[in-house]
């Protein structure tokens, strides 16, 4: 077990060390930065929605759609009117009146808004507005989904939709009706209504085998995915999780979840070059390294002890950090953090948030490997500290950029392979969280191959790396 | 017989074109204190680096009390501990916390980390930090360091650089008891001549990557030739009586007579002379030092070219 030994040392080495200490704190005040900002963003925008909110009392409201609907019917009496507008003014008069008459404000996006467009709709093809115009007045929300229904029957009955567009429609009015979406525009129903839209799109993509979104056929595997998505997003009805993906922008922990893994994550990254990048180059200028050399250990091993001892390092870093970002969380905010979803087996599973927020920041972490990894062999053939760890520090800081440079201007099947386009295993592990980096980077052909190919384009990368470094260590001469 | 457990057999090395260590084969045995000796960047450290394993040799064994350090490593750094150049450790560690590093790779306790820090005279000052000791001190947990497993092959290079004089007695004296009483073979290099003759028992030249010579130092031991200066008034009879009654070949050189006897037979000769009138002014016996092997050697070696 002289490994083992060595790696011992090594960590002792290495938490003896004064700037060991430093770079400690500097990943716990980054943690407390990311804290500060979100803290301030609450604040500001909480100023924000207030100031809104004292804009649009239901007086102003009220004056608003009077000078509206005084304004339209001063147009329709101009005769010089042209059909077309002539038609929009009409229209838009009609939807003013039913809104100053039953009290429906113009801003919202509610159930009684959908239904006074299609009221309008109605009286402009002539229809009878009766029962409609019931449903208004009584202002009950189940009545308006039953009427819904109603309608889906009738266009079933007339042919005018399939029988698998009635089944999905009337699946989305029984889930708006059973969770009451649309009835109330605030916040809180505001993810639930991007949440149906999101099974209305995929039912859609399946039913027509085309993707709404790409313009393409779907394929086998993309049916699952789309399959999956919908017992997903109905899991998340049913259980009340609603997804950071999704735009609810009150939840301030969710915020802090996906913006302090991102800043700590760089600090720990940076951290471990500044010591990877050091390995053998420190202790050759200092002379240490013979005090490895001159013990009973082949130098295979002393090399296997001090990367053994840098893994552990980013291990115990990431460890510390994510405990202490869930300890954050749970202290400075109220909300429930983000509990991630996953389907497997056609079956939807739940990682709790303290679990999710640890693997999420040690998959977040797998890159700082292969950045370790690339320092400790600048390290070891050019032996010289400043050399490696700036490199290695430009390489980690400038990579993002330039491949998304790259990806843009060579479209060639090759590209995928460049291992700086495989290091984003977030989306990859995580494909139903949110990523910021491909929010902000986005997401191509090249970044958006599997997560084996990723993985095994990542491992050869990093074989390469350690044969180099263990040839070097072990051929030449120490001093 | 001692036993031999350091051996250099025809070690080569070359640095580019440069032949640094050319053929060099020697050996150490227990409880000697071999001395190299060579004008800088004659390439002592070099030999050094490679006997430790420290950089790769061209061609050539070295086998240290046995084993081969490049085939069977693991076991000939078992036997050996070394300094090389400096003696550098962590500086933001303690003494003790490095020669504990040490031990935990070597399976020793810390009774015997206690037992070396009184060797050299550094107990009590273990807690302190390395960047603050003394060159001196540094030194000395250097050599506590290598002292630690008991090698029985001691290398230090250029150990008493930095040293005070009485920093040079005491390691002097330390290396000395090691070797003598424990039998660890100390092998040391240096260009400091008074420092070797007072240290070692045996000395090899080295001069321009070559073994120039090697030799034995005297210590007042039987049957040891000496070189002894006569001066006299007579020079012709006493360089006949040397003749004819030793059978001793004498060399003169203006009015010196310069004769190599057994040093048992000197008192003999002077009493002959004494007795045949020759008119001894003078009997200077000249000291073998190590200065002349190494001027000799060196000098002998530059004539050649």
């Amino acid at each position: 077990m002289k490994i083992f030994k060595l790696f011992i040392d090594e960590n002792i080495k290495t938490w003896k060390k004064l700037s060991t200490k430093i770079m400690i704190i500097a990943i716990i005040l980054s943690l407390f930065a990311v804290l500060t900002l979100v803290k301030f963003m609450e604040k500001t925008e909480e100023n924000l929605l207030v100031y809104n909110s004292d804009n649009s009392t239901g007086e102003n409201e009220k004056e608003f759609l009077e000078r509206e609907i005084d304004f339209y019917e001063s147009q329709l009496k101009n005769e010089k009117l042209d059909e077309e507008t002539r038609l929009v003014t009409e229209r838009n008069l009609e939807m003013y009146k039913l809104y100053l008459e039953y009290d429906i404000s113009p801003y919202n996006n509610t159930w009684e808004n959908e239904l006074v467009d299609y009221i309008v709709e109605q009286k402009i093809n002539g229809q009878n507005t009766d029962e409609t115009v019931a449903l208004l007045k009584n202002k009950n929300y189940n009545d308006y989904i039953e009427y819904q229904k109603k309608l889906l029957k009738q266009q079933l009955d007339n042919n005018t939709i399939s029988e698998q567009e009635y089944n999905d429609e009337l699946t989305i009015l029984e889930l708006k009706g059973k969770y009451e979406i649309g009835k109330n525009y605030d916040q809180e129903s505001y993810w639930k209504r991007n949440t149906i839209q999101k099974i209305e799109t995929a039912q859609n993509s399946l039913r027509t085998g085309i993707n709404k979104e790409t313009n393409k056929l779907i394929n086998a595997e993309e049916k699952k995915d789309l399959e999956d998505s919908i017992k997903l997003n109905m899991y998340r009805l049913e259980n009340n999780i609603p997804d950071s993906n999704n735009g609810s922008n009150t939840n301030y922990r969710m915020r802090f979840e996906l913006l302090a893994p991102m800043f700590s994550i760089a600090v720990i990254s940076i951290a471990i070059i500044v010591i990877a990048g050091g390995t053998i180059s420190n202790e050759i200028s200092t002379g240490t390294i013979k005090f490895w050399a001159l013990t009973p250990n082949k130098r295979w091993k002393i090399m296997t002890a001090k990367l053994l001892s840098i893994l552990f390092y980013i291990i115990i870093l990431v460890l510390i950090t994510s405990l202490l970002s869930v300890f954050i969380a749970n202290v400075f905010f109220a909300e429930d953090g983000e509990t991630y979803l996953y389907c497997q087996n056609g079956e939807v599973k739940e990682i709790g948030n303290t679990l999710y927020t640890i693997e999420y920041y040690f998959v977040k972490a797998i890159p700082i490997v292969i950045f370790a990894l690339f320092a400790v062999m600048l390290s070891t053939i050019t032996r010289n500290t400043a050399v490696a760890v700036s490199f290695s520090v430009a390489l980690y800081i400038g990579n993002g950029i330039a491949m998304q440079i790259i990806n843009q201007f060579i479209t060639k099947d090759w590209v995928k392979f460049i291992p700086f386009n495989n290091l984003n295993l977030t989306t990859k592990i995580f494909p139903n969280a949110t990523d910021m980096t491909s929010m902000m980077f986005g997401t191509n052909f090249a970044t958006s191959t599997s997560l084996i190919f990723s993985l095994a384009v990542l491992g050869v990368c990093a074989f390469l790396m350690l044969v180099t470094m263990y040839d070097s260590f072990n051929k030449r001469d120490i001093i | 017989m001692s036993k031999v457990v350091l051996e250099l057999e025809n070690v080569n090395k070359t640095f580019g074109r440069r032949k640094v260590i050319d053929n060099i084969s020697l050996s150490v045995k227990e409880g000697e204190v071999y001395g190299f000796l060579g004008p800088n960047g004659s390439g002592k450290t070099t030999t050094i680096k490679m006997i430790l394993n420290l950089i790769n040799r061209d061609s050539g064994i070295i086998k240290v009390n046995g084993y081969d350090t490049k085939k069977q490593f693991e076991q000939a750094m078992e036997c050996i501990g070394g300094i090389v150049e400096n003696p550098d450790m962590y500086k933001y560690m303690s003494g003790l916390d490095n020669l504990k590093l040490h031990a935990r790779l070597r399976n020793i306790d810390i009774k015997r980390i206690y037992e070396v820090l009184k060797l050299v005279e550094l107990n009590g000052r273990e807690n302190d930090k390395v960047g603050k000791y003394s060159l001196g001190m540094k030194q000395r947990l250097g050599l506590a360091l290598t002292l630690l497993h008991k090698p029985k092959v001691l290398i230090l290079d250029e150990p008493t650089n930095g040293l005070d004089p009485a920093g040079i007695k005491k390691l002097r004296d330390i290396l000395k008891e090691i070797a003598h009483k424990e039998g660890v073979a100390v092998f040391v290099s240096s260009h400091i001549l008074a420092e070797m003759q007072q240290m070692c028992d045996k000395v090899a030249v080295l001069d321009n990557g070559k073994i120039v010579k090697i030799e034995e130092i005297s210590d007042q031991k039987e049957e040891e030739t000496e070189q002894v200066e006569l001066r006299v008034k007579n020079i012709d009879k006493t360089i006949k009586i040397l003749k004819e009654k030793f059978n001793i070949e004498a060399k003169t050189e203006k009015e010196i007579i310069n004769i190599s006897l057994s040093t048992k037979l000197l008192p003999e000769v002077v009493k002959e002379l004494a007795i045949s009138d020759v008119e001894i002014k003078a009997v200077i016996p000249k000291n073998h030092t190590l200065e002349d092997i190494f001027f000799d050697a060196t000098e002998k070696e530059n004539n050649k070219k």
